[in-house]
């Protein structure tokens, strides 16, 4: 994949679609991780119901000779095991696309403006093995077949993926999965594109979701303790992080609700280590709680919430960007958190290693906000080059430290106090940045008290004005603190100066707004894309630099009520205007760029300023 | 130089009413604490809300006052993260037996090597007086103006069906007895209840006399390691036993943690700890 030259610029997607139990997922995913062996990139995107057999469920995979920022905005490649995977998927695929579709369960159009190729996946994987199970793997082998991916790499990828599950399970598979290559072969289609494997792409990539992007970059940062509770669609992180904390010596721990989960994580911060607990919006709700405690004792520890469709139960399976006013706002009284938001899967891998720094320097909780779409969307992510981590110690400034990124990655611990210099020590001393120098347990005459009531910087409780005053002062100057060093970062927008729009977006919608914005400038709009990472406390000075100069901004979110414009609004005072989807599934580039158009128009029409 | 209970003592003077049975219950962990030498620098306290979560501010060691009810789990995350520390939860019965009591459960089963002094007078001190899960059917309480309506909840066989390896009741009053007990509690490898009776003066549900002719210590020959001895001990009301009733050996959860690392080491890294290097390369 490093080796780009013998490439040709493809840009193409498939989709798997069919229903829970099919094995779509898994099918898809051998796939992508064939794909992911060759010199170009690959990205994913998963759907699958709440449900544990049944319910629509699908998966696209977009394959390119270069970064991918989202699955795109229509399918070249369909393949559909029945007839609601059929029904709900034919509207997306591209005119001149091909449709692949199991004869015996699928009813076509006939009046499709596709190519459309028959193949029985159920009779076939019936004959073959003589179950019903398998139709998966028979797609496997036909798509494998159609995109030149050698047998071998297919076969090697089945017998890693059920090795341990015996050898009649492995034979049948692979039995299936011959049978599907030769039915390919049948239909002598025309091969497209030859997804010949790459030795390199092993050494130079990985091929991750973003939930697994989490767990590793917490793992990099120096974690190791999580705790946690399962909850869809976070889940995978702590799957993760279970499986690999005890690997690097690491513990990991499954407590019985969220609350517990928050608070051993401050329990085991207190005690000095590095924690996290991954969860989704009900999980945080319940953590509100200790969320606080965190903030008010000072410590540091880095909570994920992979967003999912709200409100209650909502949609487990689903995406959305609903959760962004309780992580910076929610809990009793004013408790200052810093919230980061990862871009992509790779984004999510740095952002978290960036959490474990911000959060030991700065001393409070950092909430990483990602959804499902980033979470379960797998993506090749280029191999961290782990001899480059560098150590920071206290003698380097926090606004210093650079941010985590595949050239440079810095890790940061709390700044201790002086162990000779204890005596007097106080636990929340009010300091220029209000950051106090800490203790842990086992130093000597460090002993303190650290308590959720007001309290002096002792920390012995105060109930006195002047006291609350300061040290509420105190724990905010923080965040201003880190609101100053955010300005020294290069700016976080592209697109051109003279561009009269701007466009801010957050989180996972990065990718489309970043493909809305070349759409656009193919068309001849122009717009200037903000994507801040942190978005709470944001670097004020940079936004106005993006916001002036402009006629219109633009803010495109994944929920009902705007709430990152809510935010934005009431800090800089504009009047931007709303694109929001809140369907569960994230905005396409084409979306976007739709509405940016409508606004362009309108705009030229009105030619007034709304700033 | 030999510790003295100075030691153990804050700089914060308890804000406890006077005559609160909370002072017995301090002054016997500082001599338990006292007598097993324990460096102050290696002690977490983590208390909870309540007159009883207060007890955090005026021992001289690594204290936690947190939220109510999440004392446990709270300190299981302290002791986790460092095996080498002597951990305390603590709480009243509002705490661990209310808001807090569904932790209990999950964290005998871990079986985490701390100590937990769940300190109960039967009523809500703090708040002025209000009726808790223990206070008695029939007692009239700021929130039961009508007598209590609920059966009080026991808690020593709960202990027992939850397995939590060491279990003990104690008179808060009794402080020779309490500081015995605290010493086996501490010392004991493993997760340790200390459910002691502690008078409020001020909202008085218990009373010193009362406790005297309520509580009997348990038989010198109450064999610890038979729960269901221990469970019909336990659920004995005239009198009420204190003691140990319980203490059984198993592995902690450290035990299990380390059990745990050496597994994963041992499937694929041929008992060696894995690089990081190489745990991103199996993502390849």
């Amino acid at each position: 994949m490093n080796n780009m030259k013998d490439s040709s610029d493809i840009d193409f997607a498939i989709r798997i679609a069919g229903e829970g139990g099919d094995g779509v997922l898994s099918a898809g995913e051998l796939f992508a991780q064939a794909a992911a062996r060759t010199v170009y990139h690959v990205f994913t995107y998963i759907t699958y119901p709440a449900e544990i057999k049944g319910g629509f469920s699908m998966i696209q995979i977009r394959i390119r000779s270069g970064t991918i920022h989202s699955m795109g905005s229509s399918v070249d490649y369909l393949i559909v095991f029945n007839q609601e995977a059929y029904d709900r998927t034919i509207g997306d695929l591209k005119e001149g696309g091909m449709l692949i579709y199991d004869p015996d369960e699928v009813k076509i159009k006939d009046d499709l403006k596709t190519k459309f190729y028959p193949i029985p996946l159920a009779k076939i994987v019936m004959d073959t093995v003589g179950a019903k199970l398998g139709k998966n793997v028979v797609a496997l082998g036909a798509l494998g077949q159609l995109f030149g991916i050698e047998f071998g790499v297919l076969e090697k990828l089945i017998k890693d993926r059920y090795g341990d599950k015996g050898s009649d399970i492995i034979e049948n598979n692979l039995k299936a999965l011959k049978a599907g290559y030769e039915a390919g072969r049948a239909n002598k289609w025309e091969q497209k594109y030859n997804l010949v494997a790459d030795t390199q792409a092993k050494v130079h990539y990985m091929l991750i979701s973003g939930n697994e992007a989490v767990a590793l970059g917490a793992l990099v940062a120096g974690c190791r303790f999580v705790a946690g509770y399962p909850i869809t669609p976070a889940t995978p992180i702590f799957e993760t992080l279970t499986n690999l904390m005890p690997k690097v010596g690491g513990r990991a721990i499954q407590l019985e609700d969220e609350i517990a989960s928050l608070s051993a994580c401050i329990g085991a911060a207190f005690a000095g280590e590095k924690a996290i607990t991954p969860t989704s919006g009900p999980g945080l709700q319940l953590m509100g709680e200790q969320l606080n405690l965190a903030s008010m004792l000072e410590v540091p520890l880095v909570i994920v919430d992979v967003q999912r469709g709200g409100p209650s139960t909502g949609l487990p399976t689903k995406t959305e960007q609903s959760d962004l006013k309780f992580a910076i706002y929610g809990t009793a009284g004013e408790a200052p958190r810093i919230i980061l938001a990862p871009t992509s899967v790779e984004d999510a891998f740095y952002q978290t290693i960036r959490a474990f720094n911000l959060a030991e320097r700065f001393q409070m909780p950092v909430i990483i906000l990602t959804d499902q779409s980033i979470g379960y969307r797998k993506a090749t992510v280029r191999m961290p080059d782990l001899t480059k981590i560098i150590e920071v110690d206290s003698s380097v400034h926090s606004d210093d430290i650079s941010i985590p990124s595949p050239e440079k990655i810095e890790i940061a611990y709390r700044i201790e106090a002086n162990p000779k210099e204890l005596n007097g020590y106080k636990r929340y001393l009010d300091t220029v940045d209000g950051v106090s120098p800490i203790t842990r347990p086992g130093l000597e005459g460090g002993q303190y008290l650290s308590g959720g009531l007001e309290h002096d910087e002792t920390g012995k409780a105060s109930y006195l004005p002047h006291i609350h005053s300061q040290m509420m002062k105190k724990r905010f100057k923080k965040l201003e603190a880190l609101g100053k060093a955010l300005e020294k970062n290069p700016p976080e927008y592209e697109g051109p100066e003279e561009a009269k729009i701007g466009v801010i977006g957050w989180g996972s919608t990065e990718g489309a707004i970043h493909e809305a914005r070349l759409l656009a400038e193919e068309r001849g709009i122009l717009f200037r894309h903000l994507q801040p990472k942190v978005l709470s406390p944001l670097p004020e000075r940079q936004i106005r630099n993006f916001l002036s100069g402009l006629k219109q901004v633009i803010m495109v979110e994944e929920n009902y009520t705007g709430q990152f414009a809510h935010f934005i609004k009431a800090k800089f005072g504009i009047r931007p205007i709303e694109i929001h989807k809140c369907e569960g599934v994230p905005f396409t580039p084409e979306e976007i760029f739709n509405g940016i158009e409508k606004v362009e128009r309108i705009i030229n029409e009105e030619n007034i300023a709304r700033l | 130089m030999k510790r003295t209970l100075q030691d153990y003592k804050s700089v914060i003077e308890p804000v406890w009413c006077p005559g609160c049975g909370d002072f017995g219950v301090l002054a016997s962990l500082q001599k338990a604490l006292l007598t097993l030498d324990i460096p102050p620098e290696n002690i977490v306290t983590v208390s909870g809300i309540g007159c009883s979560g207060r007890l955090s501010h005026f021992v001289n060691t690594y204290s936690l006052h947190g939220t109510h009810g999440r004392a446990v789990p709270t300190a299981l995350g302290a002791k986790t993260a460092n095996p080498d520390l002597t951990v305390f939860a603590v709480g009243g019965d509002g705490d661990g037996l209310g808001i807090g009591g569904g932790h209990i459960a999950h964290t005998a089963r871990k079986n985490v090597d701390m100590t937990y002094l769940l300190i109960d007078n039967r009523i809500y001190g703090l708040t002025k007086g209000q009726s808790s899960p223990t206070s008695p059917y029939g007692q009239k309480t700021k929130t039961s103006p009508y007598g209590v309506f609920e059966d009080a909840l026991s808690a020593i066989p709960i202990f027992l069906a939850y397995d939590v390896s060491f279990i003990a009741r104690a008179n808060g009053l009794d402080s020779k007895t309490l500081t015995q007990i605290l010493i086996e509690a501490i010392s004991h490898k493993g997760m340790s209840i200390v459910y002691i009776f502690s008078p409020c003066r001020t909202f008085p549900v218990l009373d010193s006399k009362g406790l005297k002719a309520m509580l009997q210590p348990l038989p010198d020959d109450h064999p610890r390691e038979d729960k269901l001895k221990a469970m019909e001990m336990a659920y004995c009301e005239q009198p009420m036993y204190t003691g140990i009733f319980y203490q059984v050996n198993k592995p902690t959860l450290e035990d299990r943690l380390q059990s745990v690392i050496k597994k994963s080491w041992d499937m694929g890294n041929k008992g060696e700890e894995f690089s990081l290097q190489q745990i991103l390369h199996s993502f390849a």
